[in-house]
């Protein structure tokens, strides 16, 4: 891209948005360029502020015309995975944020709404509230600014029984690489109405939704969300144990309570550090100078000091009201109990527990901040989240878990870990939380990362999500087949390869 | 954040406070989605971040700063919902009052502009002064056209009806019923006691009602209001009078609380300890004033609410004050103390944003404030309640302009729920039924039958 190409593809961006959707002001350009991760900021070449799926598209045909590269974003903050800065540095930012920001339409009846790329956790439980509060989002324990399409689009995930944010999306609007514009599903039907669009996800043809998961192959300008109807009450439950090796035990306990669906919400069970780390920060950083792990007796201390254990579990039933759900909490506290080692802490005293009281707001659909201190834990802002997984079997969990801590403990950070556990299957979320003003601290945290993903994918395990700066390092770990596959979609679909090249090890 | 201040400069207490913040600041941007200006600009130089930035560079390069830098300050509402999203905990309240204090020592306002900060100032901060001003402020009305613009908007706000000067809180003591569980001062205020005094009645109703003997002493401001305007030296001036009342008063016996009933003055009594950390003579003073101040529902909830007197399941839309829900951190107590007394609570949407009052923001940015008393308005209208409350009297005029509801202090509906006066606002409006004790009070989700 010259700078030539990059002007023209501006101009027509003006005629098609306005001037004053366009860019290249110097503080906004630098503020889209910064992240959290090791390596350095990346400037894009401008940003652009489409309103409308036809803005959408005239961008598209702007960048296909001038063959510049765009890079859209949604909304939020995408913290630890690249923030909103481009795979690479002169990518022309579409922020479909701050104009693309409409509740398109809720059905009360059905519970599902539809949402442009803006729309934010919060934005959709307050919605949700003014309409009096009968239905409830998946969230996540992210910020409620977090963009609900995008955080679906790139796997993200909640707690509680519709935690699978792609699996409970439904019906798509999306402009492709090449220009044209496709609906997915019963939305595909030659027709102004779509009854089902948003209802069902099995119509004629092919799915084609999956396509435009963690990819490059087109932006996606609307999506069909479901909702869940607000249980009267949600009563939750925890347990602390006191040992890092109780894992095994932990996820062997949590595995049968999910496959037969006994407890609805998902597990969350997290490592000390992940739930202090909300409140507290790493005490001997400058005493250390950040060169070393914290101590196990600094661990202790501070597990004693939040209420917390080595491991935490915390899940929540729905009901009709909290004393309905006695016998629930009683069958899973007999169970957790006979491990002898943990220790229950209910409902109520949980919530004045501040890490515990987000879980319990995670459980519920209530967006919330509780989480973000854990990016705190260091100094320096810098952060990165690598998220594995286990199979549902202790042994394996637990095998895991030492090999990832070792690789911490080695380059000198603090392993933080969540597991958020269903019947068979527990995402991992590793935090590298560093400090991204030190060159040595942000050398040992790439090093981490990619030892992290070398080592389980020496176990045959990749990634859920990854970070910007990693696309390429897990792309190549799969087989050529199916990054040949990848490209040739994305050739098929964008030509001209203008839509973020290179996002995800693609184009 | 890496800062670039000589040592010459850190040895300046508030440059030294000023760093120490500045370098939590690593533009994680958590705060611009939040930040009232910056949604409705879009100019990062109008959301936290970019003004961190901005003060960093005013502060280290000294002198005098520029008009732009000032624009964008003035533009910030203070109303800290950045503070409650950062995840880099960045002090941000109180680096924005450094930046306030020094823009007001080093820079030269338009004419205009001094004189308007220099009015409110004064005016404001004085409940027989203020009477005067509202007086003369209905009687210019008419000839508003022909005011100076930056007038205009003191003539908007000052009301139609003022209550009598006699109505004022009194100075003194008010004993508890039964007997006594705590003393606790009360802050009567300045602009409060002048345009509703029945809040300050109602205050001590409701706090003698729950066993409380209130001490009224003659503080006068705060300091809250000059405070937000970078006015630090008339802003200590008035903290610092009433720290002396306070102390005076507790020659008639301890102090267990100071109570406030508007959540901007409380947040600024609560910051007493850090404002004069560095004032030897009253330090510790300051610091055991801030330590017992309590937002009015704070005491009530450790009191526990007495069985209401009539359940009246009205509506209640609760508007979060900024000063309440971002600096304080009080959100439940209101919520839980209407709805013990019978109320049906209704969470507003877009809780979390300023409804443009912030202090005497309307009265000098009321562009933005009336775009933001809109959108609030019309949220609170949304939820579809009878009656509006919440804790502080600039939020209460500000959402009036906008609202045809009634709109009631929290206090008031709670000394109503428990044997009070009806309050002011609810006169003439229709009410429900009172319920017996043990009516369910219906709630949406009942509506989902498969519960």
């Amino acid at each position: 891209m010259t700078s030539s190409n990059l002007t023209a593809f501006l101009k027509d961006c003006e005629r098609a948005l306005g001037a004053e959707n366009v860019t290249l002001v110097e503080e906004t350009i630098k503020r889209y360029g910064e992240h959290t991760l090791p390596a350095a900021d990346r400037r894009p070449g401008a940003v652009v502020y489409p309103g409308s799926t036809a803005e959408v598209q005239a961008v598209v045909r702007a960048a296909n015309a001038h063959r510049v590269p765009i890079f859209p974003v949604s909304t939020g903050n995408n913290m630890g995975l690249g923030t909103r800065a481009p795979v690479a540095a002169g990518q022309v930012v579409v922020d479909l944020g701050k104009r693309m920001n409409r509740i398109v339409e809720i059905d009360e009846v059905l519970g599902y709404a539809a949402v442009e790329p803006g729309v934010s956790f919060q934005m959709m439980a307050d919605e949700l509230v003014r309409r009096g509060g009968r239905y409830v989002i998946s969230t996540t324990s992210g910020p409620p600014q977090g963009g609900m399409l995008g955080n679906a689009l790139d796997k993200g995930a909640g707690y509680g029984p519709m935690f699978d944010h792609f699996g409970f999306s439904c019906g798509m609007e999306i402009v492709l690489g090449n220009g044209e514009v496709i609906r997915t599903g019963d939305g595909s039907i030659d027709h102004p109405n779509a009854p089902n669009w948003h209802v069902s996800k099995y119509s004629f043809g092919p799915i084609l939704d999956g396509l435009f998961t963690q990819s490059n192959y087109g932006i996606v300008t609307r999506l069909g969300i479901w909702l869940m109807p607000k249980p009267p009450a949600v009563r939750s439950f925890h347990f602390a144990f006191p040992d890092d090796d109780d894992l095994e035990a932990i996820i062997d306990l949590c595995r049968p309570l999910k496959l037969a669906n006994f407890v609805p919400t998902l597990f969350r069970v997290s490592n000390d550090l992940y739930l202090i780390g909300n409140e507290d920060v790493y005490p001997d950083y400058a005493k250390t100078g950040g060169k070393t792990s914290i101590s196990d007796a600094q661990r202790k201390a501070l597990q004693a000091k939040h209420r917390v254990g080595a491991w935490t579990v915390s899940g929540a039933f729905y009901g009709p009201s909290m004393e309905a759900m006695e016998p629930q909490i009683n069958r899973v506290k007999q169970i957790f109990l006979q491990s002898g080692k943990a220790k229950y802490i209910p409902h109520e005293e949980a919530l004045g527990n501040p890490p515990l009281k987000t879980a319990i707001d995670s459980f519920s659909g209530v967006p919330t901040h509780g989480e973000l201190g854990l990016l705190k834990w260091r100094p320096g802002g810098g952060n990165s989240w690598c998220p594995p997984g286990t199979p549902m079997v202790g042994k394996i969990a637990q095998k895991f878990h030492k090999v990832a801590r070792a690789i911490y403990e080695k380059n000198g950070l603090d392993y933080t870990i969540m597991n958020v556990c269903g019947g068979r299957f527990a995402r991992g979320l590793h935090v590298i939380s560093f400090n991204r003003e030190s060159e040595d601290e942000r050398r040992r945290a790439d090093l981490t990362y990619k030892q992290l993903a070398d080592a389980f994918a020496a176990e045959g395990v990749s990634v859920g999500r990854s970070p910007t700066d990693y696309y390429e390092y897990h792309m190549a770990k799969l087989t050529p087949s199916f990054r040949n596959a990848c490209n040739a979609i994305k050739n098929a679909l964008d030509p001209n390869g203008i839509i973020a090249p290179g996002k995800y090890g693609i184009g | 954040m890496q800062t670039a201040f000589t040592t010459a400069q850190l040895e300046r207490p508030e440059i030294a406070d000023a760093a120490a913040i500045l370098k939590d600041c690593v533009h994680y941007g958590f705060c611009t989605a939040v930040c009232p200006t910056y949604v409705l600009l879009r100019d990062e130089n109008d959301a936290p971040r970019g003004r961190i930035d901005l003060i960093r560079a005013m502060l280290e390069k000294g002198g005098a700063p520029d008009a732009k830098t000032v624009g964008h300050l003035d533009r910030c509402l203070s109303c800290n919902s950045c503070m409650t999203t950062c995840a880099a905990k960045v002090d941000y309240m109180h680096l924005a009052d450094i930046g306030r204090a020094y823009i007001e020592r080093h820079y030269r306002r338009p004419l205009g502009d001094r004189l308007l900060r220099a009015l409110l100032a004064r005016v404001l901060t004085r409940p027989n002064r203020f009477r005067a001003a509202v007086r003369a402020a209905r009687l210019t009305r008419p000839l508003a056209r022909m005011l100076p613009k930056r007038l205009r908007p003191l003539l908007t706000l000052a009301p139609s009806r003022l209550p009598a000067a006699q109505e004022a809180t009194r100075v003194g003591t008010y004993p508890a019923e039964g007997t006594r569980k705590l003393r606790v001062a009360l802050l009567a205020g300045c602009v409060q006691q002048a345009l509703a005094p029945r809040i300050n009645a109602a205050t001590i109703r409701l706090l003698t009602r729950h066993g409380c003997e209130v001490v009224v002493s003659d503080t006068g401001c705060c300091g809250a209001l000059p405070l937000h305007m970078g006015r630090e030296d008339q802003a200590r001036a008035l903290a610092r009078t009433a720290i002396a009342a306070w102390r005076d008063a507790e020659r008639g016996g301890a102090l267990d609380a100071v109570v406030v009933n508007a959540s901007g003055c409380g947040t600024t009594v609560k910051d007493y300890g850090k404002i004069f950390k560095h004032e030897a003579d009253i330090a510790e003073m300051a610091r055991s004033i801030a330590a017992r101040a309590l937002d009015v529902t704070e005491l009530l909830s450790r009191l526990a609410l007495k069985p209401p007197a009539r359940r009246i399941p009205l509506a209640v839309a609760y508007h979060d004050a900024c000063s309440l829900q971002h600096a304080q951190k009080v959100v439940e107590p209101p919520r839980a103390l209407l709805r013990a007394a019978g109320f049906r609570v209704l969470d507003v949407p877009e809780r979390h944003f300023c409804c443009g009052s912030a202090g005497t923001y309307n009265m000098l940015q009321p562009a933005i404030a009336e775009q933001l008393g809109r959108r609030k308005s019309a949220h609170i209208e949304g939820t579809g309640a009878a009656v509006v409350a919440a804790g502080n009297l600039g939020c209460m005029t500000q959402i009036g302009l906008y609202s045809g509801l009634p709109i009631a202090h929290t206090v008031e509906l709670l000394d109503w729920a428990t044997g009070g006066p009806l309050p002011e606002a609810l006169r003439g409006v229709a009410l429900p039924a009172p319920e017996t004790e043990n009516a369910a009070v219906p709630t949406a989700a009942d509506s989902n039958a498969v519960w």
